[in-house]
């Protein structure tokens, strides 16, 4: 169960954080019920330090270093050689050739992968090795991986559709903007804001604006549409990425209060525009907890404890509560 | 005498007006204006004085950008590095004026992270003895890391909050969000500047003289004593010092910026709009004036699109579909010219 718990957010904000960690509804996994490779046995019983592989879709993005701190912490806390991989893009066959290269020194692999289709090929080679393997961040359903710690898309983006509609009083038109339309997190992500838009009667979804990932773009594509549709009041962005565009958009063409952008995620520009009224909501998903998680659930399982889904949760700021992380 | 004349091995002609507007430039801009009136009748919201700013605006960056493609591509070359370019050195600015540095000495270090780039670049490809196309390549992913390992990855945003000292502050945003006589944005300026210096270098100095030269036919100009090394090393210099120069700009106007996404794979939109407005790939031909109107299609088709609501998977597919088509037509005209 999510904590929701934010009301009033037009009138009188209140400070709302709702975290988490919730095991779903699959069953649990234990390391009794899986092929695990010898060599892996025997250095779980020697008590060698475990080498846990974590690759990201992307190390070159803004949350590469958040997930890395936590794949750190874990590592720490876990007693356990952590390392973070991945592709510097997004790009698919980088991340697979990485994973073919690494696979005879992993002891456990948490990924998440660059494209669900793609990967799921790989991941499954890796498990029929004997090599456990969790999703994180993104999810991998179509896989055989054990469990999947991270944000559930369709729900975050659920819930930033209600936060909109709640924000817009329950009528008004709106566009929601991402910077990739055809990532499988976006497609995730904006069928869950539009159920979420769906059950007020009175939001009318305008478009749905692919900006592109290089800021000036994204800039410009928020700016055209919003000209294409002056009558537009409310931009629920998808990611990290288009939300502070779109608040500083708001802001530029004095439109605080008349234009309402809820977004994802704590970059520092975005905060600031939080702070200023310009964004009136953001959704964190704690990349930090989910590279924590990631390595975590894999020396556990491991060592013989039985794993589980881990949900890690939807953060909700306003300008209520944002000083929290402006302070931080 | 000017340079705008010279196509390839072609002399030097006298200056006239209707040299100005030859034939493959009349095409672009018919097939602009052709653009502009259908988009007037389909969005009310193009043929606005703010659109059409905006327009503007957005084409800036790249227009500057492809003003420095113009001579790298004519003179025979080609520069793949833009984008990691316009990245390293905007970011690398902005990290300066967080750092407390004042205005100046951060623009011209970030101005000397391009020319830097743009040296490396020229003498690769030239005593390195390297295609430029490979040279840049390999550039494009060194310089791209260098931004990822300067950052470490996170963003980097300029405001007081992270220790911009707040006159410089003021000054770099004016740069980037400030409007000229209150209406006509920064950028613009910067852009239209920037073409009006370079089309009168392409057009009417030695250089630029060179520069069509050397691209038109290496073994006569090397025949004629033109020091063609030394021609396509300035090239990637002003290419890199305007590549800076852009990301700079964009710097200071969001004023934010990430370097695993910032300027990615700008160096296709840039070397796009280049080729729409006549410069040849193959060297030897182009003018600033066809670039102009190239990037001008490519922003205005980008706007247009927005603007009458068209799918964002659609508009990728018509972008690249204008860019074939006015090629092919620029290749078509281009041989009935010649026969």
């Amino acid at each position: 169960m999510i904590i929701r718990k934010f009301t009033g957010l037009l009138l009188a904000p209140l400070a709302v954080t709702a975290w988490l960690s919730a095991a779903s509804a699959e069953d649990a996994k234990s390391v009794k019920d899986f092929p695990l490779a010898e060599r892996i046995a025997a250095k779980v019983k020697s008590g060698e330090p475990l080498d846990i592989y974590v690759s990201y879709h992307d190390v070159s993005n803004e949350f590469a270093p958040q997930i890395k701190a936590g794949v750190e912490r874990g590592g720490t806390t876990d007693k356990a050689n952590a390392h973070f991989i991945g592709p510097v893009g997004a790009d698919a066959d980088k991340q697979i050739s990485e994973l073919e290269s690494l696979m005879s020194k992993m002891d456990g692999l948490a990924i998440s992968s660059v494209s669900t289709d793609a990967l799921s090929p790989v991941i499954d080679r890796i498990i029929a090795a004997g090599i456990p393997v969790v999703a994180f961040n993104t999810d991998n359903p179509a896989s055989k991986r054990l469990v999947f710690a991270g944000q559930d898309l369709v729900q975050s983006g659920r819930e930033a559709g209600k936060l909109m509609v709640k924000t817009l009083g329950g009528k008004g038109k709106v566009i929601i903007t991402t910077i990739d339309a055809a990532a499988q997190w976006s497609i995730d992500r904006e069928k869950g804001a539009r159920e979420g838009l769906g059950e007020a009667k009175g939001i009318e979804i305008v478009q749905t604006v692919n900006t592109g990932t290089d800021p000036q773009a994204i800039y410009a594509a928020i700016e055209n549409a919003m000209l294409a549709n002056p009558d537009v009041t409310g931009i629920l962005s998808l990611e990290c990425c288009s939300t502070p565009a779109a608040g500083t958009w708001v802001e530029r063409s004095n439109k605080v209060g008349q234009v309402k952008v809820v977004g994802f995620d704590l970059l520092d520009q975005t905060v600031e525009l939080v702070q200023k009224g310009a964004i009136d909501a953001t959704i964190d998903q704690a990349p930090e907890k989910q590279g924590f998680a990631a390595v975590d659930l894999l020396v556990k399982f491991l060592k013989g404890e039985p794993i589980n889904t881990v949900d890690t949760g939807v953060g909700i700021y306003d300008k209520s509560n944002i000083d929290e992380v402006a302070k931080k | 005498m000017t340079n705008e004349t010279v196509r390839g091995k072609t002399a030097a002609k006298t200056f006239h007006l209707e040299h100005l507007f030859r034939a493959r430039e009349t095409g672009v801009l018919l097939a602009l204006f052709v653009m502009c009136v259908f988009l007037s009748f389909s969005s009310d919201a193009f043929l606005t004085s703010t659109n059409l700013l905006n327009i503007g605006r957005q084409v800036s960056l790249i227009g500057i950008m492809a003003v420095g493609m113009t001579f790298v591509l004519t003179c025979g070359e080609v520069d793949l590095s833009v984008g990691s370019n316009y990245a390293f050195s905007g970011l690398a600015t902005g990290m300066l004026i967080i750092a407390g540095w004042s205005l100046l000495p951060a623009i011209a270090a970030g101005l000397l992270c391009g020319v830097t780039i743009g040296v490396i670049n020229g003498v690769l490809s030239t005593y390195g003895r390297l295609p430029s196309l490979i040279a840049t390549l390999g550039m494009l992913s060194v310089v791209r890391g260098a931004a990822l390992i300067i950052t470490s990855g996170q963003p980097v945003t300029v405001n007081l909050r992270n220790g911009a000292d707040p006159d410089t502050f003021a000054a770099f945003s004016y740069m980037g969000q400030g409007y000229l006589f209150g209406f006509i944005p920064m950028q613009l300026v910067f852009f239209i500047f920037v073409a009006a210096v370079g089309w009168a270098v392409l057009a009417f100095t030695n250089f630029g003289f060179r520069v069509f030269a050397v691209g038109g036919g290496a073994k006569a100009a090397r025949v004629s004593g033109i020091p063609i090394n030394s021609v396509k090393i300035w090239s990637f210099v002003l290419m890199g010092a305007l590549a800076a120069l852009a990301g700079i700009l964009s710097m200071a106007f969001l004023p934010s910026g990430q370097a695993g996404r910032t300027g990615l794979g700008l160096e296709l939109d840039v070397i796009a709009a280049t080729i729409v407005g006549g410069t040849s790939l193959s060297g030897g031909e182009g003018t600033i004036l066809g670039t102009i109107l190239g990037v001008l299609i490519i922003g205005v088709l980008r706007n247009g699109l927005v603007l009458m609501g068209i799918s964002p998977f659609v508009q990728e597919f018509m972008i690249g579909f204008v860019i074939i088509l006015a090629v092919a037509i620029d290749k078509w005209t281009a041989s009935r010219r010649a026969a």
